[in-house]
């Protein structure tokens, strides 16, 4: 290393920060922070209503569902007790056709 | 090792904000915008904490990440056509009283101003090697750069700042 390169390096020592760099720093690092917080809380909040959302989607979902599926019930039952009553007619239809069948023997 | 070392932020401002201040003040000549940059430097390292793995890892870190943002904030300068180094005179008047003396604080003035007329990469590597007193191997470590492009870029740098300086600086030694 030559003279000149010695000069340099004497020249080129680290100049003092700023005297507010420090303070400045951990202002905008608070900043930061709180608002990281905030955005934090934000999304919390948003992921709480959505899984409410869907919570009370799916129950309503499940309700319709669970009525469609007794009012399908209710429906077979009414078919049911109808096929029931005309088979019961039909089978007094038959037996009177049969009594008079035999009252003509 | 990973893990075991557990840096203090408050504490690693405290040790590197001259080095990160003076990085970015010697590759800019803006000290509102050195500040700026050795800001959001910190901010940075902020982020990184759970990364750095030693004191000396963070002051490389540190280092290469100043760096790399003093070249960012350059590049757009030049975009937006702002010319650095227009209120120099006026920015030294500042780092004259920084200094010991008045002569070593003229002479670093003239050093800076003349370092500032040097092409980004040379005066990249000689503000590392004579700010920071790195080998070249460290420089080109810092800068992501091939060794013998750095060397090369020290070479030449200190060329040219030779070469500057034997004729302005004579010229500012008579006029002392």
């Amino acid at each position: 290393m030559d003279e000149f390169e010695r000069e340099l390096r004497e020249a080129m020592e680290r100049r003092p920060a700023p005297p507010g760099l420090k303070r400045k720093v951990m202002e905008r690092r608070w900043q930061l922070r709180s608002r990281q917080h905030r955005r934090m809380v934000w999304y919390e909040r948003l992921a709480a209503s959505v899984v409410l959302a869907g919570a009370v989607g799916g129950a309503v979902a499940w309700h319709h569902a669970a009525e469609e599926r007794r009012r399908g019930e209710e429906a077979k039952q009414q078919v049911f007790t109808a096929l029931r009553i005309t088979n019961h007619a039909l089978e007094q239809v038959s037996a009177q056709l049969e009594k008079q069948d035999r009252n003509k023997e | 090792m990973a893990g075991h070392w557990q840096p203090d932020f408050e504490q690693l401002v405290d040790e590197h904000q001259s080095m990160v201040f003076s990085l970015a003040l010697r590759m800019t000549g803006d000290r509102g915008l050195a500040e700026e940059i050795a800001q959001d430097v910190f901010l940075e390292l902020d982020r990184h904490m759970t990364k750095l793995e030693s004191p000396l890892h963070a002051g490389f870190w540190l280092r290469r990440v100043t760096m790399s943002r003093s070249a960012d904030a350059l590049r757009r300068r030049r975009v937006r056509g702002m010319d650095l180094w227009v209120q120099l005179e006026e920015k030294h008047g500042v780092q004259m009283e920084e200094c010991s003396s008045p002569e070593t604080a003229r002479l670093a003035a003239r050093i800076d101003r003349l370092l500032a007329t040097l092409p980004e990469p040379q005066r990249a590597a000689l503000v590392l090697r004579y700010q920071e007193d790195l080998t070249p191997e460290e420089i080109a470590e810092t800068l992501d750069a091939p060794l013998a492009t750095v060397k090369s870029h020290l070479q030449r740098g200190l060329k040219l700042l030779r070469a500057k300086a034997a004729t302005q600086l004579k010229e500012y030694i008579r006029g002392v």
